[in-house]
C-alpha cells in the first residue's frame, strides 16, 4: 500500500551558545526515516532530551529541517528547509490545552480565524463548518461562543481537536496531548480518536510515554534516543521482542 | 486539584467584563477611577466651565478666603489671592495643564513605547537588542534631573517639559513591553496561531495585543503618576510653565510667599495634586491586583 | 500499630450561601509498614485529605471527622504548635511538580543540610560541619543519585525534574518519618524515572518499614506494591479493599469503569477497541449531585441512588452502592 506520509532522512541541528563567543552545534535529529499509510497510527517513544517534540514540530512545520525531505501523498512538501507554507494537511495537538488556547477571544473566532486564512468559505458556509467540527468532537454548537476559561480539561482537549480538524487534514500529531488528562477523561478522548480514525481514515502521530496506550492503540513504533532512531517497526513485534538496549530498557518498567 | 470558581456566573463573561467585576469589588480603587474620571472631565471642560477667567483680577477681593470661612464671599468658592484673581478658576484650569499635559505625555510615551517595544519583541538577536537598549543611557539620570538638563538646552516652556518627560519615562516602558511581547511570544498559543496560517500582524492584533493590553494599561497609570508629579515639580521651579499659566506647580510657587497670610492658596494646590496622584495610584494598583490574580487562577 | 486511624473525614468549604462538601465522610485507617494507595480523579479530594492531615489547610476549609488519631493521638485537639510538632516528627509529604518545591535560590547541599535533624554540638565547628557533609551525602546516595558532588553544587532549575524528585524523596526522608505522603509524585516523570521512584519507595518501604500513603489518579502504577486501596469520586469514599481483591472483583461501576480504561486490563480488548468509559464528565464543586456523586454517570443509577448508599464491609472489603456489581451474601 502507498503510504500516505513518508520521512526520509530528516535531521536539525541547534546553535547553542556556549561560552562568550563560541556556539556549539547540538544535533537534536539525526537522519530520521519512517512512512505510515493511511488511517495508521504511528507512535514516537523515548526519553527528554531524545527529540520526540522537535520532532513533532518539524513534522507540523513550526521549525523547518535542516536536511532531508517529508512527502505528503507523494507531494514533496518539505525538502531541505524548504517548507509548502500553505500545505494545512497535518495538524497538531498540543499537550498543555490551557495555554495553546488564545484567553482573549471565543472558540468560535479562534475557528474562524482558521477558515479564513485558509479557505474561501463565505460566513454561512463558515459557520456551518465550525457548527460540524464542534459536534463531531463532541461538543455542542453553542459552545462557540464561550471563552477558554470556561472549559474544563477535557473539553479543552477536544477543542484542540476540533482547531485540527477543522482543515479536513489527513495527518494529526498528538504531542503528548493524552498525558496530562484523567484515566476517565483520557479514555473518552481516545474513544474519539478511534472513532474519528475509523470513520475518516485519519493518521494519528502520537508522542506519548504511556506505554500500555501504545500498545492498545499503535500500529508502528519508532524508539528515539539522542536524536536517532534506534528501533522502527510494527508495534506488536517490538514489544514482544525488543532488540535494542534502550528499548528493553524503556519497556521493562 | 479541580479549581474552586464558586460562582459559575462570574465564569460566563468575558474576560473584559470578569476583570471589570474584579475590579469593581476593591473600593478604593472604585473610589479612585470616579475621582481620575471627573478630574479627566474637568481638565477637558474647565475653560468652559470656571466662573471667571483665569487673568481676571477683582481690585475689590484681594486675599479673600474661601468662602466656608467667615470673611469669604461666595462670590468666590475657594477664595483669592493676592491679585484678585479667583483661585477656583484658576485651579480648574490648571488641571488641563497639569493632568490633561500629563496624560498627553503619558499617551504620547505609551505609543513610542509600544511600537518601538513590538518591534524589539518580535526581532531577534542584535536588532532586538539595540531596539531595547536604544534609550537606555536616559536610565542613569534622575527623571527631574534629564528633564532640566533638556529644558536647559531647548528653554523654559510648558511642551518642552512634555518632551523631558516623555524621554525619561520611554526606556523604562520599552524594556516591560518588550518583555511582555516576549513572554507571549513564547506561549503555544502563538505556535498554534502560525500554524493555522496567521501573518506577523494577525498575531500581534489578534493573539497578543488582547492579552497584553491590561498590563499596558497598568504601566501607562504608573507613568501617568510620575508625570504629573514630574510636570508639578518643574513648574514650581519655574521650568515648566510660566506664568501666568495656571499650572498647578506654578501656582504654588507664585502663591509661596504668601503662605502666612493666605494658606489656602498654597494648600488648596497641593491637595488637588495629591488627589490627582492618589487616584491614578489607586486605578493602576487594583488593576495591578485584578491581573495578579487573575494569573494565579 | 495503627499509625493513622481516621474516620468520616469531611471538608467543607463555607460559602455566603451553602457549605459545599469537598470531601464527604471518608475513612481510611494505615498500619506501619504498609503501603496505602488514596485513587481517584481530579476533584475528588485526594489532596485535600492529605493536606488535612498535615495541618496546611487554611480557614476557609472546616474539617470535621469522628476520629482524627496518629499513632493514638487525636490531631483535631492539639494547638497548631503542637501539632506541628507531633506531624513534622513522624510525617513526610512529597508533591507533584518537585522543581517548584524547591528553593530556587539556594544550592541543593543547604537544602538538604537544612532538612536534618540537629545533633548534640560536640567538637568544633568544623567537625560539625564535616560531619553534615557526610549526612547529606549518605543521603544523596541512599536515594539513588550517584554523581553527589555535581548535584549538591547545583541549582534546582539546572536539574531534571526525576532528579529534583530524588532530593525531595531525600529531604523527606532525612528525619525518618514514619509516614510518607506522595502527592502524585511521579505526574510530570517520564516513564524510567518513574520506575526508578517507584522501586526507591518500595525499598524504603521495605528495608525501613516505612509506611505510604500514596496519592494518584493512575491505578496501574501501584497495582503492584500497595496493599490497599481506597477509591474516591468526588470526595466520596467510593470502594476499599486489599488491592489484589480490588483488582479482581470490583464491587463499585466506578471502580471496574477506572479498571476498565486501562489497556492491559481486561486481556480481551482488541488492538484499537474503545475503552469502556463513563459517559459525561467529573461535576464541578458547584453543581455536586445529591445521594450518591456517581448517578448521573451510573449505568446502574436508578432512584435509590439520591440518597448517598452506606458503607457495607465484605472480608475487609467495603464499598458504598446501592447496586454492586457483585452481591455478597451476609
Amino acid at each position: 500500500m502507498q503510504p500516505l506520509l513518508k520521512v526520509q532522512a530528516l535531521s536539525k541541528t541547534f546553535n547553542m551558545r556556549a561560552g562568550i563567543f563560541s556556539r556549539k552545534k547540538f544535533d537534536v535529529l539525526k537522519n530520521i526515516s519512517f512512512s505510515i499509510g493511511k488511517g495508521e497510527t504511528i507512535a514516537i517513544i523515548g526519553e527528554t532530551g531524545s527529540g520526540k517534540s522537535t520532532l513533532a514540530k518539524l513534522l507540523v512545520g513550526a521549525y523547518s529541517a535542516d536536511s532531508g525531505q517529508i512527502l505528503l501523498e507523494n507531494n514533496t512538501i518539505e525538502n531541505n528547509g524548504n517548507r509548502d507554507a500553505q500545505c494545512r494537511y497535518i495538524r497538531m495537538i498540543f499537550q498543555d490545552s490551557a495555554t495553546s488556547l488564545n484567553p482573549a477571544v471565543t472558540i468560535a473566532e479562534m475557528l474562524d480565524d482558521c477558515l479564513k486564512f485558509n479557505t474561501d468559505f463565505d460566513k454561512t458556509q463558515r459557520s456551518e463548518k465550525i457548527g460540524s467540527t464542534l459536534l463531531k468532537v463532541g461538543l455542542l454548537v453553542d459552545h462557540q461562543q464561550y471563552y477558554p476559561h470556561m472549559f474544563s480539561v477535557g473539553q479543552l482537549q477536544r477543542v484542540a481537536l476540533a482547531r485540527a480538524l477543522i482543515l479536513d487534514p489527513k495527518v494529526v500529531v498528538l504531542d503528548e496531548a493524552l498525558s496530562s488528562l484523567d484515566p476517565s477523561v483520557r479514555a473518552q478522548i481516545v474513544n474519539l480518536l478511534l472513532k474519528l480514525q475509523l470513520e475518516t481514515g485519519l493518521t494519528y502521530i502520537l508522542i506519548t510515554h504511556h506505554l500500555s496506550l501504545v500498545r492498545h492503540i499503535s500500529d508502528q513504533l519508532v524508539v528515539l534516543n539522542k536524536g536517532e532512531i534506534v528501533e522502527y517497526g510494527a508495534t506488536e513485534t517490538i514489544f514482544q521482542n525488543p532488540q535494542s538496549k534502550v528499548t528493553q530498557r524503556l519497556l521493562s518498567c | 486539584m479541580a479549581k474552586f470558581n464558586l460562582f459559575s456566573e462570574d465564569s460566563n463573561k468575558s474576560p473584559l467584563a470578569r476583570l471589570w467585576r474584579k475590579f469593581k469589588n476593591n473600593h478604593p480603587a472604585l473610589v479612585g477611577l470616579w475621582v481620575f474620571i471627573a478630574f479627566s472631565l474637568l481638565a477637558a471642560t474647565a475653560p468652559f466651565l470656571a466662573p471667571y477667567g483665569v487673568n481676571q483680577q477683582h481690585s475689590d477681593a484681594l486675599l479673600l478666603p474661601p468662602s466656608w470661612n467667615e470673611m469669604g464671599d461666595v462670590r468666590f468658592i475657594l477664595g483669592t489671592d493676592d491679585l484678585g484673581r479667583d483661585v477656583l478658576s484658576r485651579l480648574m484650569n490648571g488641571a488641563t495643564y497639569t493632568f490633561g499635559l500629563s496624560v498627553v505625555a503619558a499617551l504620547i510615551t505609551t505609543i513610542i513605547g509600544v511600537l518601538v517595544g513590538t518591534f524589539a519583541g518580535i526581532s531577534k538577536g542584535i536588532r532586538s537588542s539595540f531596539l531595547n537598549h536604544l534609550l537606555d543611557v536616559t536610565l542613569s539620570i534622575p527623571s527631574l534631573l534629564l528633564a532640566i538638563i533638556i529644558i536647559a538646552i531647548l528653554g523654559p516652556g510648558l511642551m518642552n517639559t512634555v518632551w523631558a518627560i516623555i524621554l525619561a519615562l520611554l526606556p523604562q516602558f520599552i524594556h516591560s513591553i518588550r518583555n511582555l511581547i516576549v513572554d507571549e511570544l513564547g506561549k503555544d498559543y502563538v505556535t498554534a496561531y502560525r500554524l493555522d496560517g496567521a501573518s506577523k500582524w494577525h498575531i500581534l492584533s489578534r493573539g497578543i495585543f488582547p492579552n497584553v493590553y491590561e498590563y499596558i494599561v497598568v504601566i501607562f497609570t504608573m507613568a501617568l503618576s510620575t508625570a504629573i508629579l514630574d510636570i508639578a515639580a518643574l513648574g514650581f521651579l519655574k521650568l515648566g510653565a510660566q506664568p501666568p499659566t495656571t499650572e498647578w506647580g506654578a501656582i504654588l510657587a507664585e502663591n509661596l510667599g504668601l503662605i502666612y497670610l493666605a494658606p489656602w492658596t498654597v494648600a488648596l494646590p497641593g491637595v488637588l495634586l495629591f488627589l490627582a496622584v492618589l487616584s491614578t495610584n489607586l486605578v493602576g494598583d487594583g488593576l495591578r491586583k485584578v491581573l495578579q490574580a487573575r494569573k494565579a487562577d | 500499630m495503627q499509625l493513622l486511624d481516621i474516620r468520616n473525614l469531611t471538608i467543607e468549604l463555607q460559602t455566603s450561601e451553602t457549605a459545599i462538601r469537598a470531601v464527604d465522610r471518608v475513612s481510611f485507617s494505615l498500619k506501619e509498614g504498609e503501603v496505602h494507595a488514596l485513587v481517584g480523579e481530579s476533584g475528588s479530594g485526594k489532596s485535600l485529605i492529605a493536606k488535612a492531615i498535615v495541618g496546611v489547610l487554611n480557614e476557609r476549609w472546616v474539617i470535621t471527622a469522628d476520629r482524627m488519631h496518629w499513632r493514638g493521638v487525636d490531631l483535631m485537639r492539639l494547638t497548631p504548635e503542637q501539632r506541628r510538632k507531633t506531624v513534622s516528627q513522624d510525617i513526610a509529604m512529597i508533591y507533584q511538580d518537585p522543581s517548584r518545591c524547591l528553593d530556587p535560590t539556594a544550592k541543593i547541599f543547604n537544602q538538604i543540610a537544612e532538612t536534618l535533624p540537629e545533633v548534640a554540638a560536640k567538637g568544633f565547628f568544623l567537625k560539625r560541619n564535616r560531619e553534615r557533609k557526610d549526612r547529606v551525602k549518605a543521603l544523596i546516595h541512599k536515594v539513588g543519585i550517584k554523581n553527589h558532588e555535581a548535584v549538591l553544587d547545583s541549582y534546582p532549575h539546572e536539574l531534571s525534574e526525576g532528579v529534583c524528585q530524588k532530593v525531595m524523596i531525600a529531604m523527606a526522608i532525612a528525619r525518618t518519618p514514619k509516614l510518607l505522603i506522595a502527592d502524585e509524585p511521579t505526574t510530570a516523570l517520564e516513564s524510567t524515572t518513574r520506575a526508578q521512584v517507584f522501586r526507591l519507595l518500595k525499598s524504603l518501604n521495605q528495608l525501613k518499614n516505612m509506611s505510604i500513603l500514596m496519592i494518584s489518579h493512575e491505578l496501574e502504577e501501584i497495582v503492584n506494591w500497595s496493599h490497599g486501596i481506597h477509591v474516591l469520586y468526588c470526595g466520596q469514599m467510593v470502594e476499599a479493599g486489599p488491592t489484589h481483591r480490588i483488582f479482581s472483583q470490583p464491587r463499585h461501576p466506578y471502580t471496574q469503569a477506572l479498571l476498565k480504561s486501562l489497556p492491559d486490563y481486561e486481556h480481551g480488548l482488541a488492538h484499537k477497541e474503545p475503552f469502556y468509559a463513563l459517559k459525561g464528565t467529573i461535576p464541578t464543586l458547584q453543581h455536586l449531585p445529591i445521594g450518591c456523586r456517581l448517578g448521573p454517570r451510573c449505568p446502574q443509577a436508578q432512584k435509590e441512588c439520591v440518597v448517598a448508599p452506606k458503607l457495607s464491609k465484605h472480608h475487609g472489603h467495603s464499598y458504598a452502592c446501592h447496586f454492586p456489581l457483585i452481591k455478597d451474601i451476609k
